[in-house]
């Protein structure tokens, strides 16, 4: 089963159908992304070329299954398609927060929260929530 | 201080901005709201009405986050200098299986006014009008009374409705 997101001028998705792989196969009997779009484009009433696959076992650029990451994360209804690194964004946390495409996900501008919690603060529900206006991560608890 | 939400009347409105080259047939879809008073028949469906549909299910649901399920629909033509009745998608006696939206898409219009009625709390019966151009849409609780004018005397205005229910 293939996956194809459907996205916007643009470029948000708006939707993600699913093919069967037998729909997406070229002359050579090989899974050919440009079939599925024109498959995609003459039942579904959308530009081929705005049909765009995504992998369902892919997340922050990593396969599930240890296989080959594809685009980056499967794409959800929201993410955004960036055509230019390859990747289906999730939307943007925080205004001040950048991309980070090793694990195609958002980073803070210092970086990610620092990882030094007592195996005590954890079990009392305290975490680091990022403060957009101090540009900060700040220690939080919650019960 | 705190503040809750009970309820809300949104309208949604906007262009239908299809793809270049992908613009919705409303010399079509004109033809399939002329063949359905005619006959009186359903409206036929088609590639285009399938595309109008699509796109305001699609943004409404990556926009507004709401989920459309479709109910009904069909088309109307509206004389020249002529007021609907007052129009009301919905049964009062089976909400069950009324519509939650009702969405109005302007096929070929021109000097076409919507005139939608809402209640304020204790402010009662007041409108909000709209102008409805070719299109266009406007989706608004099926709850809603509206009515439709033709404010010129030339022409016939077609416009096809369609209602859902949310998810």
């Amino acid at each position: 089963m293939a996956h194809f997101a459907k996205i916007s001028e643009n470029k948000e998705v708006l939707t993600v159908l699913t093919l069967n792989n037998s729909d997406m196969l070229n002359a050579e009997g090989v899974e050919d992304e440009t079939v599925g779009q024109q498959y995609l484009e003459t039942h579904n009433n959308w530009p081929a070329q705005m049909w765009i696959q995504t992998s369902y076992n892919t997340s922050g650029n990593q396969h599930r299954d240890g296989g080959t990451a594809f685009r980056g994360n499967y794409a959800g209804i929201g993410y955004t398609w960036d055509e230019d690194d390859n990747i289906f964004w999730p939307k943007k946390p925080y205004a001040s927060w950048v991309k980070y495409n090793a694990e195609a996900r958002w980073q803070s501008p210092i970086g990610d929260s620092p990882d030094n919690l007592t195996d005590e603060e954890k079990a009392a529900g305290t975490h680091y929530m990022w403060d957009e206006v101090g540009q900060s991560w700040d220690k939080t608890f919650e019960a | 201080m705190n503040k809750k939400v009970l309820t809300e009347q949104s309208l949604y409105y906007g262009d239908v901005s299809m793809p270049e080259h992908w613009e919705i047939d409303r010399v079509e879809l004109v033809h399939h709201i002329l063949h359905s008073s005619l006959t009186n028949e359903k409206l036929q469906f088609s590639k285009t009405y399938d595309k109008l549909n699509t796109y305001i299910r699609d943004f409404i649901g990556v926009k507004h986050n709401i989920n459309l399920v479709n109910k009904s629909t069909w088309g109307n033509i509206y004389k020249p200098n002529e007021t609907t009745i007052p129009l009301l998608n919905i049964d009062p006696v089976d909400l069950r299986n009324s519509p939650d939206f009702t969405m109005l898409y302007g096929v070929k219009v021109k000097d076409c006014n919507i005139k939608i009625y809402y209640d304020d709390n204790r402010r009662k019966g007041r409108s909000w009008d709209i102008e409805l151009k070719n299109n266009m849409f406007i989706m608004f609780p099926s709850t809603n009374m509206y009515y439709i004018t033709n404010n010129q005397k030339d022409n016939l205005n077609f416009v096809q409705t369609i209602t859902y229910e949310y998810i």
